[in-house]
């Protein structure tokens, strides 16, 4: 997008505040706007389900909806593939376009409350990380800390998701 | 239990009052405006059906009234009579008739002698002026009652919603109930075992306001096949039977195509011509015969002609012309076995099986429609007298009854519909033949592969199966799918158990392998497995 759009953007809104809830994956902080998280909990019990991409932990009875666990640290690789996951973990409950998915972190996830301007445009950089831009919104930097605000309805389409997926 | 004609008389009472409403309203509609041409149909056909549904139900003079009621309203239709003075005087007298006949046949009492009302509407009919008792209506309108009707429509959108409730409520209760054991607190306990009979008979209860009758399917089959018939030349006669069996109403919806398509292909593939009939012997008239029956808790629909039948040997020629089976492979199945290969998709596109045998247009299509329900479908033929299909399908679709099993730690379902039987068998019974297990179950051998190997992740072919990987006793589930029997071995039999199956949400509803979850009391989450994409996975990933 040309940069000229993005700066008078910034001037007409220049107040609003967004939450976000942000996590750790890998080496790196991410965050969801609050609107697209359901829930956070204690990761409940995998059900895991044979024939499908490891990074599908697979299902877990979450208040009587089953639904689908994936783990985006092993999708985009940002864990060394011999490390497993923590005893206990938490997962993010987010509500995609007509079902709801679980995403599982290592570390309680933190709400954070940002201005709308300090979300850029992820620069040119983020071409070197392992996700691809298409699935991030933005960038926002704050107090030092950069946060990658990622887009869940992108990345969470049934294609994205069972990409791997065996026939 | 109600039975089964107090069901049917409670319905045709309904229906005949819900029909005597509408006759009052729309006959006052005509007194206002006796050009009223929309009312004056409604009430010709109100007298129709009603006179059919009378006569059905044996009470022979309410069918008598509205036959006689009818023909008047068609007189006006036809501007014949017109509906004034005296002839509107006796249709009125009619209505209100046919009123208290219905009421009395709800009642159990005699129903009251309508000749006076026959002498005057063939009257009107011979075109005669009616004898009118002035006193006859006065008194029927002191008497008058109002009724509501005992029958209420319903979506089946909405059963379906009271049926998912009823499917989480009894997981939940399951949940309880185990829960309740493992407190220990003797009133929970009570009150759980209580929930569970309430649940029960709950589910029992919506389970049967979903039920139809088949014949509401099959009934409309004698139209269907008259078409085809004549379009294809044939002289058939259908035979109905068990049209009173009771299905869930979606599962008849799921096989109306199925159906359809079994009978169109009976008739214009299966029955020969009459001049062929002839040639071979045959009544000119071919027999097609659609019934319906319970078997256990099944319900078995058959679709049975009495036509040329299924040339085995082209069946078999053709499968191996397809690279379905090794042509030694081939020459050792039996018919059974090969009349299979006709559901295999696109099998039957092949123009020359259907040319040679006289079938199978889309069986596949059929086969996939009985596969989504849990059902099974078995063709039976003997080549110049004639073909069955038969279609086994689950009475409700609501609960199954499933075997549980545990594989690496974890349980899972798998439905009873397609499970044989379970056998537990020491290395010695087993033997390695081209690189798979096989095993002699009930003088049948049937290969045997470890379901853990099976669902590891990849397509590439199994690794041969060797004698010494198989250690100690062997837990072997036998599932039969297309009249193929496959051997599953798996850690541990746990129990059986009817369950509630929760379709596979989005986005893991694309892995077919899975037909869906359920939650175990225990809370744990169970994944059912779907045999036929298993058997195909297998097949698949063989050699």
């Amino acid at each position: 997008m040309p940069d000229a759009e993005l700066t008078t953007d910034k001037k007409n809104k220049p107040d609003t505040i967004i939450q976000l809830i942000v996590f750790r994956l890998g080496e790196e902080e991410y965050g969801l706007r609050i609107e697209q998280v359901k829930e956070v909990t204690v990761t409940p019990e995998i059900a895991r389900m044979p024939k499908t991409p490891p990074f599908v932990k697979g299902i877990a009875n979450l208040r009587g909806d089953i639904i689908a666990i994936i783990d985006l640290e092993e999708r985009f690789r940002l864990r060394p593939a011999d490390e497993e996951l923590p005893t206990v973990s938490y997962t993010l409950a987010i509500e995609a376009k007509d079902y709801t998915i679980g995403i599982v972190v290592r570390e309680v996830p933190q709400p954070l409350s940002v201005p709308v301007s300090s979300i850029e445009k992820a620069p040119e950089f983020i071409q070197d990380i392992n996700i691809n831009d298409k699935y991030i919104e933005g960038i926002v930097k704050i107090d030092g800390r950069i946060i990658i605000v990622l887009d869940m309805l992108k990345l969470l389409t049934p294609n994205e998701i069972m990409q791997l997926q065996p026939r | 239990m109600k039975s089964r004609e107090q069901e049917y008389r409670e319905m045709y009472m309904a229906e005949a009052l819900e029909a005597y409403d509408a006759m009052s309203r729309h006959i006052s509609e005509l007194e206002r405006n006796p050009h009223d041409s929309q009312a004056l149909n409604e009430l010709f056909r109100l007298m129709h059906n009603l006179k059919s549904n009378s006569r059905a139900m044996g009470y022979t003079s309410i069918g008598e009234v509205a036959h006689h009621m009818e023909t008047i309203f068609g007189l006006i239709r036809s501007k014949e009579r017109e509906f004034s003075g005296s002839l509107a005087a006796v249709l009125f007298t009619g209505v209100d008739m046919i009123g208290a006949m219905i009421r009395a046949v709800g009642d159990d009492e005699v129903v009251p002698d309508s000749n006076v009302l026959l002498d005057n509407l063939d009257r009107l009919v011979r075109g005669e002026e009616p004898v009118l008792e002035g006193e006859l209506a006065d008194e029927e309108d002191a008497t008058r009652k109002l009724e509501l009707s005992d029958l209420v429509y319903i979506q089946i959108k909405k059963l379906d919603h009271l049926l998912n409730l009823v499917g989480e409520l009894i997981i939940d209760r399951d949940r309880i109930l185990t829960l309740s054991q493992e407190i220990g607190n003797s009133a929970l306990q009570t009150s759980a075992a209580h929930l569970f009979r309430i649940t029960d008979e709950l589910q029992y209860s919506v389970m049967d306001a979903r039920l139809v009758n088949v014949g509401s399917l099959l009934n409309k089959f004698p139209r269907v096949v008259r078409d085809v018939a004549s379009a294809e030349q044939k002289q058939v006669e259908l035979t109905l039977s068990g049209q009173d069996i009771q299905i869930d109403r979606n599962i008849l919806q799921i096989i109306t195509d199925a159906l359809l398509h079994l009978v169109r292909n009976a008739v214009a593939h299966g029955l020969e011509t009459p001049a062929e009939r002839e040639k071979a012997g045959k009544p000119a008239q071919g027999q097609l015969t659609l019934s319906a029956q319970t078997e256990r808790d099944d319900v078995l629909i058959q679709v049975t002609d009495d036509g040329r039948g299924i040339d085995v040997e082209s069946v078999r020629r053709k499968a191996v012309e397809r690279g379905l089976v090794g042509k030694e492979a081939a020459r050792q199945l039996d018919d059974k076995a090969v009349r299979a290969f006709l559901f295999e998709p696109g099998f039957s596109m092949a123009k020359e099986v259907t040319e040679i045998s006289g079938r199978g247009v889309g069986l596949d299509v059929v086969k996939l429609a009985i596969d989504s329900l849990g059902g099974q479908l078995r063709v039976d033929s003997v080549l110049g007298q004639g073909t069955t299909f038969t279609l086994v399908l689950p009475t409700s679709i609501a609960v199954k009854g499933a075997l549980l099993f545990e594989l690496d730690e974890r349980s899972y379902a798998i439905p009873l519909m397609h499970t044989d039987s379970v056998v537990s068998l020491w290395p010695d019974d087993l033997h390695v033949v081209g690189g798979l297990l096989m095993a002699e179950v009930q003088g049948e051998n049937v290969p045997v592969v470890s379901l853990r190997r099976l669902l590891q992740n990849g397509d590439e072919p199994l690794q041969p199966a060797t004698r010494a990987e198989v250690q100690g006793r062997q837990d072997i589930i036998i599932v039969n799918y297309n009249n193929r029997k496959l051997g599953l071995i798996v850690d541990r039999f746990l129990r059986q158990q009817n369950i509630v199956i929760k379709p596979m949400t989005k986005p893991l509803d694309t892995i077919e392998l899975f037909g869906g979850v359920t939650l175990l009391g225990s809370g744990q989450v169970c994944l059912v497995l779907d045999v036929p994409a298993l058997t195909r996975l297998f097949l698949a990933r063989r050699l």
